[in-house]
């Protein structure tokens, strides 16, 4: 009989448990879900702490994930109804998980407030069929940017830092920079373009600026196999023939950017803003002198595109949605504490009024460089599953015709119609 | 009535209540568990006939329907004839999974039972040494093992490419370069089968050894007594007397490497242009990177098929009808 009472005791505490969830110690509690990454995690937690200082009665807890782990933890628990309150997503994920997103409520932020408060491309990725899904932190910019090292340009008798008019004095200074072995390996790319996203970037910008659009005209489906792509993707293989780069040597898988870069392998290495935290926290011992810079357009405006960047969205299964979306207005669009994420993270601000403050650019002195571009960044586009159309469509095509296995028309046919047959 | 009787059929009754209550409490967990899985390989199973993403909301009954429509056997219709990335991928990876399978299985034959009647042929004292020796590889995470073979095969950095560097010769990048192959494979695959075979013959050459002592001795005796030589023993006598254990190393061997993943995908993650994109990891891909679960659970089920066949056949092929 104690055993039975004992049993029962047991049971009663795991359903009073379960069923109290939200609410502890008279706080009411929120869950917020991020990837993975110590930067972005070190730039919410004191945001999360001022939150609760001046809201006692709120406990947010910040739940972390590895990314592969995170979007499986994201696929099982949605259907299930189980996920945080809070949730991390990128842009270009709100238009595969709108339907199991809360809508920004207009008293929060109407569309239009939130496209003058923010830049076009990272805003435009939270906006599914003319509704508000986030807010975004940061505006991911893959295209143009580039990380140089000073101590090789040096060496090489360059003059630094570099001022380049035109993508061919690029090139000619990649040239001078790039080395190879005794048995004629390539050891130092002159110019690494050639991991996904700066491949799959410089292609999509290079498009654009050519004058072309990767988008049929009401964006039901993709056109790329046209002039513009053909001349873009023929000019990135005239680069790798002058030999800055080896692509077999340096890609995605083998000598990615930013661990190539930081081992002093690379003169000029194409990423993002957001590998400087990531290889300077990797890399502390690495000795060469470097800075960031912006690459000049392949032809007329440097028009280029943007898939969106890293925000937050808010459960429609929250029960305290009202405390969810007032946090995420604080954290997103105070512009002191956007630029104190920034700041933490390593990522360029997708509010311009924080993008273009003295504090930014004090911290981040590479983000002023990019001011001018930055308006010209437009949206990607909601493509029926972004990840699958550049890493297993666009990336493995445009490499392999850098590598030699594949000519450009049939890299732009295949790219055409398997990005197409996304479309169902 | 006998009060020592009553006693005893009491106490037999009490034993026999306990037996129950065992038998439950085994069998109703297990019960329960086997139920689960049933219920999860059914949920594959009906997900085969669906476009289903876990991201959108679909119908009302278990988000199948609506967004999330019944299309019956077009995911199978779409892998035999089908232009998407999906398709394209699909017989990509079945190309490269029979490759792996077919290439691994002599591979490790060849390596294993040789390997095996060399150890057991040795004194007893280093026939534990190295039968420990060969075996470590198996204990270790295939993580692990990728990773020390991933440094070995670094274009720049390893020591592979460093011996053809002091002969002279030209270094190979040997998980990254398309255009390199041999015997119509890539050799990303073959630097791939060479590292999975390093991890995993040390399991099948213990097993072959055990098969080898479970040989009667006297059998092989009579026959050289009879003027067999040892070649002829070993060929006449031990191989088709070991045909049983040959059958599990085979199916065991073939099972394992059409699931092969862990491996490929912290090596290459199936570069370069897909030339090490295996089943698995297509199966994965799908399923946790691009949500497309329908289609994933369509790729499974045709890995089953394909694994069933293959096991039926080798177990037709290589059945005995005897013992010893």
């Amino acid at each position: 009989m104690k055993h039975k009472i004992f049993a029962l005791i047991v049971i009663l505490a795991f359903m009073l448990t379960a069923c109290g969830g939200g609410a502890t110690g008279g706080k009411t509690v929120l869950r917020m879900w991020v990837h993975t990454n110590n930067a972005f995690i070190a730039g919410y937690e004191p945001l999360i702490a001022a939150y609760e200082a001046g809201h006692p009665n709120v406990d947010i807890q910040l739940e972390n994930f590895d990314y592969e782990l995170y979007l499986q933890t994201l696929q099982t628990a949605m259907p299930a109804k189980e996920e945080a309150d809070i949730l991390q997503l990128f842009g270009t994920w709100t238009s595969q998980y709108y339907e199991r997103l809360a809508p920004v409520p207009a008293k929060v932020m109407t569309i239009e407030q939130a496209q003058q408060t923010f830049y076009a491309a990272p805003i435009g990725g939270y906006i599914v069929d003319g509704v508000l899904y986030g807010m975004p932190q940061e505006f991911n910019m893959e295209y143009g940017g580039v990380l140089v090292n000073k101590t090789k340009f040096e060496a090489a008798g360059l003059t630094y830092p570099p001022e380049w008019q035109s993508m061919d004095d690029v090139v000619a200074t990649a040239i001078f920079l790039a080395q190879k072995d005794n048995a004629g390996m390539m050891s130092t790319a002159g110019f690494h373009f050639t991991a996904a996203d700066p491949t799959a970037f410089s292609f999509l910008a290079g498009i654009k600026q050519r004058g072309g659009d990767y988008w049929n005209e009401d964006h039901t489906g993709f056109t790329f196999n046209t002039p513009e792509a053909h001349a873009q993707l023929q000019w990135m293989l005239d680069v790798v023939n002058a030999g800055v780069v080896d692509p077999v040597v340096f890609n995605d898988s083998t000598n990615f950017v930013i661990d190539a870069f930081f081992q002093g392998k690379v003169g000029i290495g194409y990423i993002g803003t957001w590998a400087i935290a990531e290889g300077q926290n990797n890399f502390p011992d690495f000795a060469d002198e470097w800075d960031y810079f912006y690459l000049p357009p392949v032809q007329g405006d440097p028009v280029f595109v943007a898939d969106s960047g890293w925000g937050l969205t808010v459960s429609p299964n929250s029960k305290h949605q009202d405390i969810a979306w007032d946090f995420v207005k604080f954290v997103t669009t105070v512009p002191e504490n956007a630029a104190q994420w920034n700041i933490a993270s390593g990522t360029i601000p997708a509010m311009p009024a924080v993008a273009e403050s003295a504090e930014i650019a004090s911290a981040m002195p590479w983000v002023p460089k990019a001011l001018a571009m930055l308006p010209y960044g437009e949206y990607l586009g909601n493509m029926p599953d972004r990840d699958l159309v550049v890493y297993e469509i666009i990336y493995p095509h445009i490499l392999n015709v850098l590598q030699g296995v594949e000519t450009v028309d049939q890299a732009l046919q295949a790219i055409d119609t398997e990005a197409n047959s996304t479309f169902k | 009535m006998d009060p020592a009787g009553k006693a005893q059929r009491k106490s037999k009754g009490g034993l026999a209540i306990v037996k129950r209550r065992f038998v439950a409490g085994v069998t109703v967990p297990l019960l329960l568990y086997e139920s689960l899985g049933i219920f999860v390989l059914g949920w594959a199973f009906v997900l085969i006939f669906f476009d289903y993403s876990s991201g959108r909301l679909g119908g009302p009954i278990l988000g199948l329907g609506g967004s999330n429509p019944f299309i019956g056997l077009g995911n199978f219709v779409e892998m035999i004839k089908g232009t998407s990335v999906e398709a394209n991928l699909f017989r990509v990876s079945l190309r490269n999974t029979l490759i792996f399978a077919v290439a691994i299985l002599p591979l490790n034959l060849a390596i294993t039972l040789p390997l095996a009647w060399l150890l057991e042929s040795i004194g007893i004292r280093f026939k534990s040494l190295y039968r420990t020796i060969y075996f470590l590889p198996v204990l270790t995470s295939s993580v692990g093992v990728a990773l020390i073979w991933m440094s070995m095969y670094d274009p720049q950095a390893g020591w592979i490419n460093a011996i053809i560097r002091f002969f002279g010769g030209t270094p190979v990048s040997w998980l990254s370069d398309p255009r390199a192959g041999f015997a119509g494979v890539s050799v990303a695959m073959w630097a791939v089968i060479l590292a999975y075979l390093w991890q995993d013959y040390g399991y099948n050459m213990v097993i072959f050894i055990a098969a080898f002592q479970g040989i009667p001795q006297e059998l092989k005796d009579a026959a050289l007594i009879d003027g067999a030589s040892p070649w002829h023993v070993f060929l006449k006598i031990t191989i088709p007397l070991i045909r049983p254990t040959m059958l599990f190393v085979c199916v065991m061997t073939m099972l394992s490497s059409f699931q092969v993943f862990d491996i490929i995908q912290v090596m290459t993650n199936g570069d370069p242009g897909n030339q090490t994109q295996v089943l698995m990891l297509d199966i994965y891909k799908n399923a946790f990177r691009y949500q497309n679960l329908g289609w994933a659970a369509a790729e499974s089920f045709v890995l089953f098929l394909i694994v069933m066949g293959v096991t039926i056949f080798q177990m037709r092929v290589l059945r005995t009808d005897w013992e010893y």
